[in-house]
This record gives structure tokens, sequence and C-alpha cells, in this order.
């Protein structure tokens, strides 16, 4: 690869997460002095590519909210580095942290709490808008939102209504017009479906989809269920306890899993492809060990089926295993 | 034919302009309204507001004098509620005690509800240093020795500020220890709400964040607790009053009514000038009671969420 190659590719990459760690501190005793951390999110890379979708799959506890949230910077990383659009934001702060969010948005997971019960739908969506332009027209602005809100399949009367007058699904619809309301290059979807009945999931997927082509949208979307994600993304990251394990386009993920935790996730989905052939399932022993107190050398060993006892002391890193496919784990070494 | 096209357009523009739809406050206020026994204490609580501020224009007796002639008169159609030791018209003080109870009553709520929410909102959404800080000095505040500091407070004050005010201001000093507490807690959980990590993410600064999104959604609990408050600080005025650290003693309050029945012969043959008092007082509390019962139910959040 030329330099000019090399600077073409970066420039490429919209979201560059490296290294990232998240600990929350553990408060007790006497002084309520520091005596632990939760390790929510233990060393996390990956990139985004503008106008494509990456997915974060892993159970719920993994750290995948923490990772979003951190994004956003609506907490404040313990370690590690965030770069959006080759600038370091893992430590700005005040007008300009306020600039970037114009930038990035997240839809959240509760489409109850997540909308604020006392505010006018209309001033849900608006408010975005007024935060940054305060002095745009009133009139133009009641357009704008109205259009949002038709764009994202909602009535215009909306505007006048409150939440607790809609649906989930319509709430997750109003989620997502407040999100693009300041037209983001990146939006985090945090289990954006996930509380929605199965017959609304689709509907609210197909919407997100749309968004991402007429907005020049990039996507991280986060979940928990591996057939979402399968519909939604073009890569695909798998977290553990904190980390990421496997990082791969979605049909190496599905076609050729190679970390034995995607292995045994990948094993758990009824396959319609392969409908009659009979497929393995590996089923996980024990639980997930807690995040206060992650087990020495790689996350997995204590739960994987294939550990070898070096498992236990080296804490393996991603390589790229295949072209575009990284890996963490010593089998591959 | 032109009439009626026009005529036609018009409503059809009229249906289909989106009507505005309830808040989730105007549906409180009409659950509040079909409430009788809150509706009830409300009508109670105005027409005593409306006479009491109205004194001066209501009654035509004298109450600053002493009026040795009429000292002691059981009710007639001349003293609705008799005279008292000192001969001045029952009815007339009773309105006038009104005036400065209910003043007390209203300032102090006030006063403490913008110092209790200011710093338990302060400290509940920022956290940390901050509100370690302001908790330590809202615990001071609540573990002061009460009777002590009125007295010594009202000592100072005396002369400083005038009248009915040094209690105001005392009372307001020690009382918004609860309020801060309770609305930091509050807070506390309200701000776990993704739609607060909404808020910062779409830009808003913290002051707004307090202001538009965590106190509308609190409210109902300082509401609450306002009813609670200013029944407390009404029973706290003639209590202290009664006993002599409240309001100046020349100044008519429902407490200073009371505190004539002190004298074994007013409380045992002269009822006239201390029930009123006592019953407008009972009455009073009780009312702002089922008020408060009655917004809590009407604010249920069940209702909305
Ligand atoms: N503010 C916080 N303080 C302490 N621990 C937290 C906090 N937020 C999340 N955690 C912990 O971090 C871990 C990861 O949480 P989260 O990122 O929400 O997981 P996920 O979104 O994958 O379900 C969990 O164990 C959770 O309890
Ligand atoms: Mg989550």
């Amino acid at each position: 690869m030329s330099i000019t190659q090399m600077k073409d590719f970066q420039t490429h990459n919209l979201l560059e997460v490296e290294n990232l760690q998240m600990h929350f501190p553990v408060k007790g005793g006497f002084f309520r002095r520091t005596i632990g951390a939760v390790k929510a999110v233990d060393g996390v890379s990956f990139t985004i590519r503008k106008g494509e979708t990456l997915g974060l799959v892993g159970e719920s506890g993994c750290g995948k909210s923490t990772t979003g949230r951190s994004i956003l910077r609506l907490l404040t990383p313990t370690g590690g580095k965030v770069i959006f659009e080759n600038e370091d934001i893992t430590n700005v702060n005040g007008k300009r942290l306020r600039d970037i969010r114009q930038d990035i948005q997240m839809v959240f997971q509760d489409p109850y709490a997540s909308l604020n019960p006392m505010q006018m739908v209309g001033d849900i969506v608006s408010e975005p808008i007024h935060n940054y332009y305060k002095n745009k027209n009133k009139e133009e602005l009641k357009t704008e939102v109205m259009d949002l809100l038709t764009r994202v399949g909602l009535p215009e009367e909306a505007y006048y209504k409150y939440a607790h007058e809609f649906s989930g699904g319509q709430r997750q619809r109003i989620g997502i017009a407040r999100a693009l309301a300041l037209k983001p290059k990146l939006i985090i979807a945090d289990e954006p479906v996930s509380a929605l009945d199965v017959s609304v999931q689709s509907q609210v997927l197909n919407l997100l989809n749309e968004l991402q082509d007429e907005f020049d949208l990039t996507y991280l979307f986060i979940a928990h269920d591996l057939s979402v994600v399968k519909h939604m993304s073009d890569r695909i990251g798998v977290m553990y306890l904190g980390n990421i394990v496997e990082v791969a386009d979605k049909h190496s993920i599905y076609d050729n899993p190679m970390h034995p935790y995607t292995q045994a996730l990948i094993s758990a989905v009824p396959d319609a492809s392969k409908m009659g052939e009979k497929r393995e399932r590996i089923v996980l022993q024990g639980d997930v060990p807690s995040p206060e107190n992650p087990p020495s050398g790689c996350p997995f060993h204590t739960r994987c089926p294939k550990a070898l006892d070096r498992c236990s002391s080296i804490k393996p890193t991603l390589k790229e295993v295949k072209p575009g496919q990284h890996v963490a784990c010593i089998l591959y070494d | 034919m032109e009439v009626v096209h026009n005529k036609n357009s018009q409503t059809e523009n009229s249906t289909t302009k989106p009507q505005k739809s309830m808040s989730p406050w105007a549906m409180a206020r009409r659950k509040f309204m079909k409430n009788k026994l809150a509706m009830i204490s409300l009508s109670y609580l105005i027409v005593l507001g409306i006479l009491s501020f109205l004194a001066p224009y209501i009654t035509t007796a004298d109450i600053s004098r002493v009026n040795i002639g009429d000292m002691s008169l059981a009710p007639s159609a001349e003293h609705w509620f008799g005279t008292d030791t000192s001969g001045r018209d029952v009815f007339t003080r009773l309105l006038y005690g009104g005036r400065v109870s209910l003043l007390v009553g209203i300032s102090c709520t006030a006063i403490i509800l913008f110092i209790g929410t200011l710093i338990g909102s302060v400290a509940g959404y920022f956290g940390g240093a901050v509100d370690s800080m302001l908790m330590r000095f809202t615990d001071f505040i609540l573990n002061f020795p009460f009777l002590v500091f009125v007295i010594v407070l009202n000592a100072i004050l005396f002369g400083i500020v005038s009248g009915v005010w040094v209690l105001i201001v005392v009372l307001s000093i020690l009382g918004w220890g609860g309020v801060a507490r309770l609305v930091r807690s509050k807070i506390l959980s309200e701000k776990e709400n993704e739609y607060i990590l909404a808020s910062i993410s779409i830009g808003c600064k913290p002051g707004k964040i307090i202001l538009k999104h965590l106190l509308p959604n609190v409210l109902t609990t300082v509401i609450v607790q306002a009813t609670i408050l200013f029944a407390t600080m009404i029973v706290a005025e003639s209590g202290l009053s009664y006993l002599g650290f409240g309001v100046p003693q020349e100044v008519p309050s429902w407490g200073n009514m009371l505190a004539a029945s002190q004298q074994p012969e007013v409380l045992q043959n002269m009822p006239w000038i201390w029930v009123p008092p006592a019953l407008v007082l009972i009455l009073t509390i009780l009312s702002i009671n089922f008020i408060g019962e009655g917004i809590k139910e009407a604010l249920n959040p069940k209702s909305y969420r």
C-alpha cells in the first residue's frame, strides 16, 4: 500500500476506537474509598468506515452500551482513544465537545425512558435544532420538524402530542427523529428494537436502513440478538466481558466464525439456509464472570470449550487472522 | 355558490388543523377538579385568603388599641365572636391574624422550596464533590437544635428585619434541609433515565437539563411536599407565637390569639376568644392536607406513564 493509499484509507474511517477502557470505580468501606472497579469496557478496538454499519453483539452486561456512551462522551473513558474524523475526542470538553455531538447522535434502547414525559413530541424533536441554531425562524423550524416526523412514519399531528399517547414502536420513531434532527454523521443505535414487539421490530429496522441511504449515515448498531445484527450490519464485532473477541464482515462471522465464543453464538442461531441439516449446538458451561473480577488471561477461558493451559495466563490481542477478520484467540497465534 | 365553497374549505381547514392534546399537567388538573374534598378544601382556603387579605375593607373595628370599656364581651350582633381581654373584636383579629399566619405559611414555603430545590437539584445532578459539599451543609442545617436557633436568631435579627419577617427568615433558613434532601434523591433516580442522556447528547447545557427536563419530572414530589410544608409552617408560626418566640405579641396572628388561652380564666370561661382561632387553624391544616392528597392522586404517574 502506498502512502497516498494509506492516507486515503485513513480518511475513510469515520470512527476509530483504540483500546478503549471504561472502569467504573466501586466505592465502599468507611470513607467511601475506591475499593475496586467494574471493568465494563476493558480494551475495545474497532473502526467504522464512512457509510457502513458496524454491528456490536454480545450478551447483556458485556459493555455494549458503555462502549456507545463512551464514544458519544456521555462517559469519559478511563483509558484508550476515541478518534472521530481523525480528531482525538477522548478528552475534549466544553464547546468543542458540544460541537462534536452535532455529528454523533444516539438512539436509545428504552422507548419509554428515553422520551421526557412532560414534553410535547414537537418540542422533543425541535430541541436539538433549537440548541444549536438559537435564532432559527419558528415557522421554518416547525416545518422542518413536521417533515422529520413524517419521514420517520409519524402523522403530522404527532407534533402536538405527548409521548404517552404512542406505542413503543412509534416512540422509537420519535427517538429516531430526534437523533436525525441535527443531520449527524454517525448514529449509535443502542439496541433500538430490543424492547419492541417482534412484529414492529422489522418496520423500525427497515426505517433505519432507508434513512441510512437518504441521510448518508454511518451506524454503530448495538444488539444482543445475532439475527437482528445480521439484517443490519456490514461488519460485526463480537463482545464478551468488556472485550472484542472477533471483528469481521458479516459473512465471515456467519459462515466461518473463528473465535470459540463466536462459534458458540452462531451455533445457537436457527439457520434458514441450512434447514434440516443439523447444526451442532455448542452449549457454553457456567456463567459470565463478573466484570468487577474478570478472569486472568483470556476473559473467555473459564467457559471456552477449546481452552488451553496458556489461556489463563496470556491475554490475547486482536490479530488479523484472515483478510478483514480480526480474532483475539491464541489458537490462531 | 362561492360562499358555500368558501365555507366548505373553511370547515375543512378547521378539521385538519391538528388539535393540541392534553399535557400531563392538564390531565392532572382535570383529575384534581373531580376530587370533591380537595375542591371544597381549596375553596375554603381561597375564601379564607380573600377575607384575610381584604380584612381592612371588610371590618371596621379598631384592633390596634386596648378598649377598656369592651373587655371580654361574649359574642353579640355587634361583636360576632365577642371581644378579648383587651376589648378587641375577635372576628377582626381573626381575619388580621389570618393575614399574618397565611403570609408566614406562604412566604416560608416559597423560600424553602426555592432554596431546597436549588441546592437539592444541583447536588443531585452534578454529584461528586459538589454533592458531598452541599449535603454536608444540608446535614449541618438539619441537625441544628431548632428551638435554640429560633430564639437566638430572633434576638439577632430583631431590629434589622421588622415584625413577622424575622420569623419568616428564621423558619426559612432552618427549614430547607428536608426539601433539599428529597429533591436530591428524586433527581438522583430521575437522571438515570435515558432521556437525560438524550438531552446531553442533543446539546442541552446543565442549567437547561435541570430546569426543563429534571425539575418538571420531580415537581410532583415538590408540590406534594409544598402542601406539607405550608401546613407545617402555619403550625410552627402558631406554636412559636404561643410560646412567645414567634410573631411579636402586638401583631395579631392565630398563634398569638391562641396564646391568650394560657390564662386559665380565658380557657375555662371565655371560649369565644380561643375557639375561633383554634378552629380556623385546624380547618386550614386539614384543607391543606386534603389538597395535598388530591394533588398526589392527580399526579399519580401511573395515569400517564
Ligand atoms: N454507571 C455505571 N456504574 C457502574 N457500573 C456500571 C455503570 N454502567 C454500567 N455498569 C456496569 O458495566 C457493565 C456493562 O454494562 P453495559 O454497558 O450497560 O452492558 P450492555 O449494554 O452490554 O448490556 C455491567 O456490569 C454494568 O453493571
Ligand atoms: Mg445495554
